[in-house]
């Protein structure tokens, strides 16, 4: 192949006339892709404290305790579950979601909240009750 | 009146105050050009479409902490900024804007003035090679030898282009030469070899890709100026810039015939003028790889000079047989 | 007047993207000798492996490096893959192939532009890694993340493929395959950037064997060695086509070449992938417990040849997990290659192996003499580091 002098010439002058490429984030903001992995939410209505998640958490960002323990009218023994995500931590890999046998709907899932940052760490620290 | 005229052609314009708000202009222009030729946006938040940035940003670094080496050679490593400064200002002053008139020779307008030009000029280069050898520092010692190199490599041709235009308007004096291409624009072509040699000797000047070699961010962490910050780096950046506005002026009288037409709309061919050779400065810087110190001596001493050469005979063979 | 000095580049400097520490004895622009210190980079993750379980560990591993995070990922699932005996299904082998061609067209356009900045050729820099987000959304559209993207685990890949995904993948593909030989005929007919890379940093065949060079480095050198056609995985060999890329030229200019026409065949290969894409599951149930065993894995990532070795205990915590990627093999080649250089050349010369520091980078304990063997757990050495730190006055 022979040399070119100023091979990028024509390029960089029709670049002149585009709109640039770069999206002026924080101000514009594009779309979230619907796979994708934010932060944990969990529903204490639907935990049946396997503790699954809190095994396989690669983080350890996951505490999940025992609220309270009642018994229904047919004698059935009503767990309720309490879980603390620690943010800060999470490494957004999904595998709490992967892993929960709760059925028929997963009892932690992982939103499209994508901006973490915080002044505080204490504030990263979230509980489900 | 005189007074008041030479007063304001000191302070106000060409002088320091117009001096200093065009080159961050300037920067301005080369900034946004560069961003835009590679996709992006450039400055953006000071100012109007980040018209303050480059101001801000000498503010900025005005106010950091200046951290003079220990090991440094004091008075010198602090002197340098300012000489340097203090010789691209007056190179300013030469540029024959608005009240030069070819019959009064004058401080700042007088046979011989273009080559006092070319001389203030490189003064920052020498500024920049002791600057880097007053830092006692390994990465600007090896900055302040390519600076050397760089200039041993860029000066003769640079010289040499500019001689054509001189030799072609048979004048030393750069107010005669513009006022020589102004009468005839016919024999500004002639001088087309001569003005691409001093674009790309002006561009190793400043020391803008492809022939940043002495500062290469990558392999010399700042060049000569790994070792400054704050004060005195924001006075190197400013010189910088106002030496890219002298330098393309430099260029603007001697191979587009200048700014005629008195204040008004010498101003006006002055921005002009000035920005197109900005223009084809940023062009360069975003079409080039840095090449590397041996490959820049090769290519000035066998294509750049023996093109200035070229020119030079050109021009005395068009002069000896054209009217 | 030959004069030597050192010059140290590192543990930082801008032409390093991580720390790592050379010493350069230079005399003037050229380099006499060339010295290597690792270790700034350390972060015990093989030791931390042993303490978690293999499912942890799989996102450990994955977080080795940012860039080649899927062929850590696929080296570890597939060699504990082979100690519990599963394989994969037919889809998800395809998808777990299509992964890591699209991770190698990221980290190849992300290097290119590296390789620009080097040499100062920013517009060149900006250009590759504008066309980058497309695959980088296009990664971020299958796995839900641009970086990390978690889709590999034991038994198959996490997540599949609907048709909607498949059509734009293939339009991203079809993009970029048309952009991509712009960059090749930049990289050999631009004036200054032939001048900086051609014939520079030679790595001659020969040396290239004795050097243990890995990946492009190797193949650029004509050595026609690749993961994928000698120790074939994750369904090439039998299922998927490929064709393996060498040059002759041994210099950065080959290096580049390479990179470009490898981009060139992933096309090719990811295009296959999608139009013939077998139906079923992606993944088979995998056990927690992986039973008594060793084994060795292997993958070409983007960097070359990366090696996971896994000893399992029949625990569900691996016994020992050694990973060797492929910086550590081209660094002899470095600092071959650096020696007789210009001191110009040392950051395009480093860069053209695509060196990932954080993979790479070795702990060394010396241990007394006559105290025996010190052998370190995790807890030890994560307190050790919390120390060392704190002794600097920094906050845990």
């Amino acid at each position: 192949m022979s040399l070119r002098l100023g091979a990028m010439l024509p390029e960089v002058f029709r670049h002149l006339f585009k709109r640039p490429a770069t999206v002026l984030y924080p101000f514009e903001k594009n779309t979230v892709p619907a796979r994708l992995r934010g932060r944990p939410v969990m529903d204490p209505d639907k935990c049946i404290g396997c503790r699954m998640c809190e095994r396989d958490c690669p983080a350890e960002a996951i505490e999940v305790t025992q609220e309270s323990e009642t018994r229904t009218d047919d004698g059935k023994v009503k767990r309720r579950f309490s879980m603390v995500v620690y943010v800060d931590r999470c490494a957004h890999c999904g595998q709490c979601e992967e892993i929960c046998p709760a059925k028929p709907d997963k009892a932690i899932k992982l939103n499209e909240f994508f901006e973490e940052a915080a002044f505080d760490r204490g504030a990263l620290k979230i509980v489900y009750k | 009146m005189d007074l008041l005229k030479v007063a304001l052609y000191l302070l106000v314009y060409p002088g320091l105050l117009f001096l200093f708000v065009y080159s961050t202009f300037v920067e301005w222009v080369d900034r946004k050009l560069y961003a835009r030729f590679q996709h992006r946006r450039g400055p953006l938040y000071t100012g109007r479409a980040g018209l303050l940035q480059p101001i801000a940003d000498f503010v900025k670094l005005m106010a950091k902490e200046d951290i003079v080496p220990s090991s440094a050679d004091k008075p010198l490593f602090n002197a340098v900024p300012v000489l340097a400064l203090a010789a691209v200002l007056t190179s300013g002053l030469l540029l024959p804007v608005w009240h030069f008139t070819t019959g009064i020779v004058s401080a700042t307008s007088f046979p011989g003035d273009i080559i006092v030009m070319a001389y203030l000029l490189s003064l920052p280069t020498f500024a920049y090679f002791l600057a880097g050898w007053a830092s006692a520092s390994m990465y600007a010692s090896i900055g302040a030898v390519r600076v050397l190199t760089l200039l041993f490599s860029y000066e003769v041709p640079m010289f040499l282009a500019i001689l054509s235009p001189a030799v072609m308007a048979g004048s030393w004096r750069m107010a005669e030469i513009a006022r020589f291409y102004q009468l005839h624009p016919g024999y500004l072509p002639v001088n087309i070899i001569a003005f691409a040699v001093a674009i790309l000797a002006l561009q190793a000047k400043l020391e803008r890709l492809p022939f940043d070699i002495p500062e290469a961010e990558t392999e010399l962490v700042g060049g000569t100026f790994t070792e400054y910050s704050g004060r005195k780096l924001a006075l190197f950046r400013l010189l910088t810039d106002v030496q890219m506005v002298t330098g393309a002026g430099f260029l603007a009288t001697l191979f587009l015939a200048g700014f005629p037409g008195g204040l008004v709309p010498g101003f006006l061919w002055f921005i002009a003028k000035t920005l197109f050779i900005v223009l084809i400065l940023s062009a360069i810087r975003a079409v080039t790889a840095r090449i590397r110190i041996d490959q820049m001596v090769n290519f000035s001493w066998s294509y750049l000079a023996p093109a200035a050469l070229l020119q030079l005979v050109a021009v005395i063979i068009v002069k000896g047989y054209l009217p | 007047m030959s004069e030597t000095f050192v010059l140290p580049v590192g543990p930082q400097h801008p032409a390093l993207k991580e720390p790592t520490s050379f010493r350069f004895k230079v005399d003037g622009e050229y380099i006499v000798d060339a010295d290597l210190r690792l270790g700034y980079n350390h972060r015990g993750m093989e030791k931390g492996c042993e303490a978690r379980t293999y499912v942890q560990d799989i996102y450990l591993l994955e977080r080795v490096c940012g860039i080649c995070s899927n062929a850590h990922m696929t080296c570890f699932a597939q060699g504990v893959e082979r100690l519990m005996g599963i394989e994969p299904p037919p889809r998800g082998v395809f998808i777990r192939c299509l992964m890591g061609e699209l991770e190698r067209i990221h980290s190849h356009l992300l290097w290119l532009g590296v390789a620009g900045h080097e040499i100062g050729f920013d517009t060149f820099f900006m250009y590759t890694w504008r066309d980058r987000e497309v695959v980088m959304d296009l990664l971020e559209m299958v796995s839900g993340n641009r970086v990390n993207y978690g889709m590999q685990t034991f038994g198959g890949v996490r997540r599949d493929l609907d048709g909607m995904q498949i059509k734009t993948l293939l339009e991203g593909i079809a993009a970029l395959k048309a952009r991509t030989p712009y960059y090749l005929n930049l990289g050999a007919t631009e004036p200054t950037m032939v001048a900086r890379i051609a014939g520079v940093g030679k790595l001659p065949r020969e040396k290239a064997i004795e050097l243990t060079a890995a990946g492009p480095t190797t193949r650029a050198s004509g050595v026609d060695f690749d993961v994928r056609k000698d120790d074939p995985y994750a369904g090439f060999g039998d299922l998927i086509p490929f064709t393996i890329v060498t040059d002759n030229g041994c210099d950065v200019l080959a290096r580049v070449v390479v990179r470009a026409k490898e981009m060139m065949a992933s096309y090719d290969i990811m295009e296959f992938i999608l139009r013939n894409l077998p139906a079923g599951e992606v993944r088979t149930k995998a056990p927690r417990k992986v039973p008594e065993g060793e084994t060795v894995s292997r993958v070409e990532a983007q960097r070359g040849e990366l090696i996971h070795y896994i000893r399992a205990n029949g625990t569900d915590k691996p016994d020992r997990v050694k990973v060797r990627a492929p910086t550590l093999a081209n660094w002899p080649s470095t600092l071959y290659m650096l020696r007789g250089a210009y001191l110009a050349d040392i950051p395009i010369i480093m860069a053209a192996i695509d060196p990932c520091l954080s993979c790479t980078d070795r702990m060394a304990v010396i241990s007394d003499v006559r105290g025996g063997e010190k052998v370190w757990d995790w807890e030890t050495l994560r307190q050790y580091g919390i120390e060392f730190h704190r002794r600097r006055g920094i906050r845990p």
